[in-house]
């Protein structure tokens, strides 16, 4: 469970302090049920999952992570790209506490990712496409109660997003998603969920489908 | 605030930071060492190279005996002592914008890539400095040290004052990224006014006390000092206090460090 009490947020610019990101958001996400985000480019979707993540504070407000989070996956960060891809799956694998079954984690994200001789090549060499193969497979290695999502499933060819797909389903049996996405499908598959984010609030709907309607709803025509 | 679990329950926060150090530790490594073609070669040869040019001048061209030791011997402990403070002040006032992308986990704080690349630091300039140094004996100019506390002292001193220079310099280029320029700035001409190539005992007095506030000359003289009972060091020389503005220097950068713990990892 996570409990977002009031959260306030703002990022600070070269004027000085932005708009209000999040303007005073209460949430409770419950144990085993998977939410997608909605809501307009901006309207503080990545923000609201950076902070539930753990790798950005609020200005306001608290945030109980009452489960094991995984990091936001998929945003394009978690890479350092002097290094090859199996220096980083390394460098993950330690941080997590896996010193001692290192060989095996590598071994599994080296072949989910599918990335061949590449993965002993430094990121930087990267095309965008393998790079998120990579931190897909990453996140894939180690168990959390909770996967965050953003965006994981657009990137990637369409047999990656198939199996993507299909890895995701394998986690939502024994373990819930936070996603953002823009692809209303995607949404439907995978959440029962859903929050829809607009002027800084957050709204929380038990049926996906009612969050994308108020979402459309809100997009002026 | 906020709970912080990590990924398996039953581990410590002691054990959390632990590992992100040792993770960190490989991964700066592995850079420092593999990032270019033979960039490990360089590690040696840009202190040695500067030494060797430092050392023709000086006893070709100058004196032979400064203060009673051999200049090429005064020369070599100074350049590798302002070397041991001055490659771990850069590196660390660095580590925060060089792992930048690594922040995505919540487990690595901005203050554990500082630590790890001033330890991994401090540990290159030890095989620098005693593979340079054994190279004297080869060369027929080697001292066996007479002092060798004062000298192992003497170089944890200047070491500590890098990283606590750096852990400053780290917050404040992260905040305000002009005070970097002006930082880096500071950092060169130290070379001089440190004593480094000419004595800081030549100097008449009033300017003499100033320079000698500069800690980094007590810690280069003591390595000096230690080296042959023969050297007479610079009066008013305290080690001490080298130690004293190093213990406050890291004191304040932690400080920094806990002070803008959140603003730093943020983007």
């Amino acid at each position: 469970m996570i409990i977002v009490n009031d959260v306030y947020k703002r990022y600070h610019t070269h004027h000085g302090p932005g708009r209000w990101v999040l303007n005073g958001v209460n949430l409770t996400f419950p144990t085993n049920v998977n939410v997608g985000l909605v809501g307009r480019n901006g309207s503080g979707k990545s923000t609201l999952l950076r902070l539930v993540g753990g790798i950005d504070q609020p200005n306001k407000g608290t945030i109980q992570r009452l489960s094991r989070v995984s990091w936001p996956m998929g945003f394009g960060g978690g890479l350092q790209s002097s290094l090859t891809g199996r220096q980083n799956a390394k460098f993950v694998c330690r941080i997590h506490g896996h010193e001692t079954d290192i060989a095996d984690r590598i071994k599994y994200i080296q072949s989910f990712a599918e990335l061949g001789d590449s993965f002993d090549e430094p990121v930087n060499t990267y095309s965008s496409g393998m790079r998120s193969r990579l931190q897909f497979a990453l996140s894939l290695a180690f168990d959390f109660d909770v996967y965050i999502s953003d965006e994981v499933t657009a990137a990637g060819d369409v047999a990656f997003k198939n199996k993507a797909a299909s890895a995701l389903k394998k986690i939502a049996d024994h373990a819930s998603i936070i996603m953002v996405s823009h692809g209303e499908g995607t949404l439907k598959q995978f959440c029962s969920a859903g929050i829809w984010l607009h002027n800084g609030k957050a709204h929380w709907f038990d049926d996906i489908n009612d969050a994308l309607k108020a979402y459309k709803g809100s997009i002026p025509k | 605030m906020t709970n912080n679990y990590s990924t398996d329950l039953a581990s410590s926060p002691f054990n959390t930071t632990f590992r992100v150090w040792k993770a960190l530790f490989l991964r700066e490594a592995v850079t420092r060492i593999t990032a270019s073609r033979a960039a490990w070669i360089w590690l040696f040869i840009e202190p040695a190279v500067h030494i060797g040019l430092m050392m023709f001048i000086f006893t070709v061209v100058r004196v032979r005996v400064i203060s009673g030791i051999e200049t090429g011997i005064w020369l070599l402990i100074g350049m590798l002592a302002i070397f041991t403070y001055k490659r771990t002040a850069t590196q660390t006032t660095n580590a925060i914008s060089s792992n930048r992308s690594l922040f995505a986990y919540r487990q690595v704080k901005p203050v554990d890539t500082v630590l790890t690349r001033g330890y991994l630091e401090g540990y290159l300039m030890l095989l620098v400095s005693l593979l340079t140094y054994s190279t004297t004996f080869l060369l027929g100019f080697g001292m066996i040290p007479y002092d060798p506390l004062v000298l192992v002292a003497s170089f944890a001193g200047l070491w500590l004052t890098g990283l606590g220079f750096g852990l400053i310099a780290s917050v404040l280029t992260d905040l305000i990224p002009e005070l970097g320029k002006i930082i880096s700035m500071l950092n060169s001409p130290i070379y001089l006014i440190s004593g480094v190539v000419f004595p800081i005992a030549s100097i008449p007095d009033p300017y003499r006390s100033w320079l000698m506030i500069n800690p980094l000359v007590h810690g280069i003289e003591s390595a000096r000092s230690a080296i042959s009972p023969y050297y007479h060091p610079l009066s008013g020389l305290d080690l001490g206090y080298l130690f004293e503005c190093a213990f406050g220097f890291v004191f304040l950068g932690l400080a920094l460090h806990k002070r803008f713990a959140v603003t730093l990892a943020m983007k």
